[in-house]
């Protein structure tokens, strides 16, 4: 590092404007990789924070939440088989809704089974249960001014909900809120006619046995191939029950491939500089070559020259956006943060640098020292 | 005693087919430690081929150059950079310093080539050499902020910082002018004996001719031992 330190302080200029392009790089990368974690939380927090290995869908070749219908059977034929822990109906219907003030309001409700495994800790409130048609909505809502003992009218079918407790964390699917509900207040809203049954009169019982999809907890070696078989079901594990929520994959991929494309970006960049910066330097490596120094000699100082100018520009720009994000955290942006993913996207940004930087390798290696004699051989 | 600079029948034939020139053509010669011989010779006749293949940057086509006893045809790339490293010092044409390296950090830049991070007995040998050439004072100045002749004392402090066996020296008064030029060959000749070390430098400058030991004329790639040399200074 002899001359490399010397470099970077007496080059300084330009030294300078490559880690601020370093710094803005890293900044975004960091920005992307919060808003991606972000925008994943405010697609499908309400399925992250489902206590299921697996969900089970009706049988098809593309599964999603609105569009599956599992029957009573297919459910029950899961209860009990080897490795099966636990079984639990849910529905999931998407709505459009009113809140007492009349504010219009697009909605996930979701019925979940008694005592259901699902049904989130309210924060205010109570639990679901002592009403028939009383619901726990989460964070999304209660921002909008949502309290408890608001009503809630589903649209169309004309369904009244009350608030009874409320969550303070947003729960989303498809960047929809979700509302838990009762199960049976769910089958009336998604299968029954629009007002609920006539006066005195209830719903046929089939339309108690249908719901959207199964929860279960299955254990590891679950013969689940088999049991999807026997029950007409196909099941999916946390990744692709993820991937079954609508524009997920696709927002997912599209931040993904700005990550990519920066990373690239960066590796170019870096690579650019220090090839133009070892032609600058053309004439002084073959004087160093001259005085003997080795191939590997020249090519070390050189790397740990692009390690530092890598190094402190993504820890430059890494700072910024944590500054940044943190102020973001609180407001309307989906951003989130996680040490993981700052780790995982300042390595990646060092390896597209360094590999940026060893573009140049060859350049410093192929150099003939004999140009220090100044005249052309 | 040996001799430290050896070459025995050293033919260097450039380029190939239609396009080959004969650059050194059976050149011998010996340079004593201590000693300082001058080429004399016009541009294109050889010169800068004698340093490229005294300094193992060029491979001979045939004959044999040995430093110190050392033959540095049979050796291999990397060994050939360490033969430089060690025994060979260089004071190049517009003395090719670092840019970013201040006078004394040029010379120290020679120790850490060799592995070894520069201690404070290594920059009191930098301060004495950059004191013996004249500017103590600018050890911590970089090349920018140097003049010529400046930078040229810097380049022969810096050769001899690695005490090494040969010095091999290209037109060192190329860009300067003739008092200074005339200086620095003085200095070079008073560092030669006093270090005892074998110097080889090639120019086309006649006046400086006296201030060497012996005189050799280079035309064609041929070498010779120089008969005009007293017309020559006249010149």
């Amino acid at each position: 590092m002899f001359i490399a330190i010397r470099d970077l302080t007496y080059a300084r200029g330009r030294f300078l404007l490559m880690g601020i392009v370093v710094s803005l790089v890293s900044f975004l990368v960091i920005m992307l990789s919060g808003l991606s974690a972000g925008l994943v939380k405010a697609n499908i927090s309400g399925l992250m924070a489902l206590p299921a290995t697996h969900i089970a869908f009706e049988y098809t070749d593309h599964p999603g939440y609105r569009n599956t219908m599992v029957e009573r059977y297919m459910w029950e034929g899961w209860v009990g088989q080897a490795g099966v822990k636990r079984v639990e109906p849910m529905g999931h219907t998407v709505f459009n809704a009113r809140s007492a003030a009349d504010q219009p309001l697009e909605i996930a409700l979701w019925g979940l089974m008694p005592d259901s495994i699902i049904e989130p800790m309210v924060t205010r409130g109570e639990q679901l249960g002592e009403l028939e048609n009383g619901v726990i909505i989460s964070g999304g809502l209660a921002d909008e001014g949502i309290e408890v003992g608001d009503m809630i009218t589903l649209d169309r079918v004309l369904t009244e909900l009350v608030v009874v407790g409320i969550m303070e964390e947003v729960r989303t699917i498809g960047h929809v809120p979700i509302i838990y509900a009762p199960l049976r207040k769910w089958q009336e809203a998604t299968y029954g006619p629009p007002g609920g049954p006539p006066p005195g009169e209830s719903l046929p019982d089939i339309v108690f046995d249908f719901v959207s999809v199964i929860m279960l907890q299955l254990e590891e070696g679950t013969a689940i191939e088999a049991l999807d078989d026997q029950n007409e079901t196909l099941t999916l594990d946390r990744l692709k029950f993820y991937s079954a929520s609508t524009g997920y994959d696709a927002e997912v991929q599209s931040v993904q491939l700005i990550q990519w494309l920066l990373f690239v970006i960066s590796a170019v960049v870096i690579g650019a500089f220090f090839s133009i910066w070892t032609i600058q330097r053309t004439n002084e490596i073959g004087l160093v070559k001259a005085l003997g120094a080795s191939n590997g000699y020249l090519v070390r100082d050189s790397l740990s020259q692009a390690f530092f100018l890598v190094g402190a520009g993504t820890l430059v720009g890494m700072g910024l956006a944590i500054w940044l994000g943190i102020a973001a955290e609180g407001s309307e942006m989906p951003f989130m943060l996680e040490t993981s993913t700052l780790i995982t996207a300042m390595a990646a940004l060092m390896v597209a640098g360094m590999i940026g930087a060893g573009m140049s390798v060859n350049r410093i290696t192929s150099i003939d020292p004999i140009i220090a004699l100044g005249r052309v051989q | 005693m040996s001799k430290s600079l050896t070459t025995e029948h050293v033919t260097l034939i450039l380029g190939d087919g239609a396009s080959e020139v004969t650059a050194l053509d059976d050149v011998c010669f010996e340079i004593d430690a201590g000693e300082m011989v001058a080429v004399l010779g016009p541009s294109g006749a050889g010169k800068s081929s004698l340093l490229a293949v005294c300094g193992g940057l060029r491979t001979p086509t045939s004959g044999r150059i040995s430093i110190d006893g050392v033959d540095i045809n049979q050796a291999s790339g990397s060994e050939r950079t360490k033969i430089r490293r060690e025994r060979i010092g260089f004071v190049f044409q517009q003395s090719n310093l670092v840019p970013s390296l201040t006078s004394v950090d040029q010379l120290l830049l020679l120790v850490h080539l060799r592995g070894r991070r520069p201690g404070a007995t290594d920059r009191e040998r930098a301060m004495r050499l950059l004191d013996e050439v004249g500017i103590a004072d600018k050890a911590n100045r970089r090349p920018g902020e140097l003049s010529g002749g400046e930078r040229q004392r810097v380049g022969i402090a810096r050769a001899f910082m690695s005490e090494p066996k040969i010095l091999l020296v290209d037109e060192p008064t190329s860009m300067l002018d003739r008092n200074r030029g005339r200086q620095i060959v003085e200095l070079l000749a008073r560092e030669c004996h006093e270090h005892s070390v074998a110097t080889l430098m090639v120019t086309h400058d006649h006046s400086i001719l006296d201030l060497a030991d012996r005189v050799l004329e280079i035309s064609d790639g041929r070498l010779a031992e120089a008969t005009t040399i007293d017309t020559a200074v006249n010149a």
